[in-house]
């Protein structure tokens, strides 16, 4: 393809991050180029849990219609500890959300859908390998190199490092990512097989079809389960991973599970726990998401997630300053909270890697005594259960203003409700938004703008009209709260009069 | 104690377990024990609890 010598915006990635962020981006009128190595999307399903709280940035990006419908919903799991259940987890989950808790769907399914609601405004260089990249203050420079072996030199003003957990534009800034790995491994395989099973996570410690072992498994759309098992720290892994040694274990749990429906392999693959990010996102005018960023252990579903949130973040500010309806500052706020965020999910991540994949004897015995007792004693249940993604308060961020009202603070993700024939949340993702819980015609003329990102929707919510929103929001007459185009609460008054947008708005705007 | 404490419990000791090594591993969950069963107040409970463990050992 004909590539240009310079263009405003390139991500480095096509996978589902870059595929969103292009996704997102074009939702604000912003064009890019998405420079992917392979020839198109990925192959093996890879990533296939999808959150809430993703789900909702993906249909900010235009994408989350065809996510639904093609994707498994669930909102629990089952553990047990050899053939006996001893947990049953449910997430918060009723008729009146938007979204269930955890869509399952494989990875090139959410690339296809990110890339198709990107429409015309991404354009994705398939094919082309980047090789060297030379930043500074004012952008980056690159060496392309195409299928046919010609190397292209592009510049950009802004570059984002969506290329993974092998990331060359981290290599090529010099960075490296910082943390530990876990030795434990697990083999992670895909096969084809019809079930009737409802969808939910399922999984066995030391079940008697693999003694020693834990499985985990998740049923996907077209029939695909992922399944994957812990293999024994005196094992070859890439013996291991050989489907002469794979497929037999496979066959024996489902034998075990009552699966009888022929099987095939799909996908093999390898697996250790990862607990490693850079120390800030933001290199001049090169910023990381996704896996380039940081590597989350995949227990708790918190690596695609988290890199969705990443972008979720991201597009909004960077289509700010590219309008220079902000100073490039805001995008420090990308760092920050982003950064923050990462920390918190590796917590998180770490003590699900710490059950999963016990990195000492220490944790092993702990284990070995926690899954006994539970047969027995539910009071230790709760440390089975796999901590699922959620998402992360932004604290102390340099854009939250006001003080918490009730429950609610500036930071959290502003919660969800029924409004009208949809959802709050379909309003938010374009532009700033004003709640007010009050009477109607109270806060009208604080709306500011027509459109674009920059202006201030004000939406009101009468009680007797919306008491739902009220109960999550723990609402009383005249709260206003100023939500991020990332669904994000941005400050919070007790009452109209008390509403200072100009001050809120003050780290945002020029 | 609620979900959080214990998982806190349960990585400290883990980390503690590690810590001392393997030999006195025993010698250190031994010392524990009796520091726990010193502070309950209900013997009935507490050889109740032995014989649970006891029991889950031999599983």
């Amino acid at each position: 393809m004909q590539l240009n010598s310079h263009y405003p915006i390139i991500i480095a990635g096509g996978g589902p991050v870059g595929l969103t962020c292009a996704a997102l981006l074009a939702s604000y009128g912003v064009a890019s180029l998405v420079i992917e190595a392979d020839s198109s999307y990925c192959s093996g399903s890879r990533a296939i849990c999808v959150s809430r709280r993703s789900q909702e940035i993906m249909g900010w990006a235009g994408a989350s219609d065809a996510l639904t419908s093609k994707g498994l919903p669930w909102e629990g799991g089952r553990s047990y500890y050899r053939n006996t259940e001893v947990l049953h987890f449910t997430m918060p989950h009723d008729e009146t959300q938007r979204f269930a808790p955890m869509v399952n769907i494989q990875q090139y399914y959410i690339e296809q859908f990110a890339h198709e609601a990107a429409g015309n405004l991404a354009t994705v260089a398939w094919n082309h390998r980047i090789e060297t990249v030379k930043h500074s203050a004012t952008g980056a420079a690159l060496t392309v190199r195409d299928a046919d072996g010609t190397v292209h030199a592009i510049t950009c003003d802004w570059l984002i490092a969506c290329d993974g957990g092998r990331s060359t534009v981290r290599e090529q800034l010099g960075l490296a990512l910082e943390g530990m790995q876990y030795d434990g491994k697990y083999v992670i395989v895909d096969i084809k097989q019809a079930t009737q099973r409802a969808t939910e996570r399922l999984a066995w410690f030391d079940p008697p079809s693999n003694p020693g072992s834990t499985i985990l498994m998740h049923r996907q759309p077209d029939e695909v389960w992922r399944i994957d098992y812990q293999i024994g720290d005196d094992e070859d892994p890439a013996e291991a991973t050989k489907p002469e040694n794979v497929l037999p274990r496979v066959q024996s749990h489902l034998d075990m599970m009552g699966e009888t429906a022929p099987w095939t392999p799909l996908w093999i693959s390898l697996y250790n726990a990862k607990c490693l990010t850079l120390p800030r996102y933001r290199y001049d005018r090169v910023l990381f998401a996704g896996d380039a960023a940081h590597m989350v252990p995949i227990f708790g579903v918190r690596g695609l997630n988290s890199g969705m949130d990443d972008v979720g973040n991201l597009a909004w500010k960077l289509a700010m300053v590219l309008r220079s309806l902000a100073p490039e500052s805001l995008l420090d706020s990308y760092s920050t909270e982003r950064v923050a965020a990462t920390h918190e999910n590796l917590a998180y991540g770490a003590k699900s890697t710490e059950f999963m994949a016990p990195p000492h004897r220490g944790f092993e015995l702990m284990r070995q005594a926690a899954l006994r007792l539970s047969l027995e004693n539910p009071a230790v249940r709760s440390l089975l259960n796999p901590r699922q993604s959620l998402p992360v308060e932004y604290v102390g961020s340099a854009l939250n203003h006001g003080n918490p009202v009730g429950e609610l603070r500036a930071g959290m993700v502003a919660p969800d409700a029924p409004f009208l024939e949809g959802y709050l949340s379909q309003h938010f993702g374009k532009h700033f938004t004003l709640l007010h819980f009050g009477a109607a015609g109270q806060a009208a003329h604080m709306h500011r703008g027509e459109q674009g990102i920059a202006s201030i929707q004000v939406i009101e919510l009468p009680q007797a009209a919306h008491t739902l929103a009220w109960q999550r929001y723990g609402a009383s007459e005249g709260l206003c709260a100023l939500v991020r185009p990332d669904g994000y609460l941005m400050a919070l008054w007790r009452s109209v009069e008390a509403v200072d947008l100009t001050l809120a708005m003050k780290a945002c705007t020029r | 104690m609620n979900a959080h404490d214990l998982d806190t419990a349960y990585t400290a000791l883990a980390n503690a377990t590690h810590a001392v090594g393997r030999e006195q591993e025993s010698l250190f969950l031994a010392t524990l024990a009796l520091n726990l069963i010193a502070q309950h107040n209900d013997l009935h409970n507490v050889l109740n609890d032995i014989a649970q463990a006891q029991r889950l050992a031999g599983t």
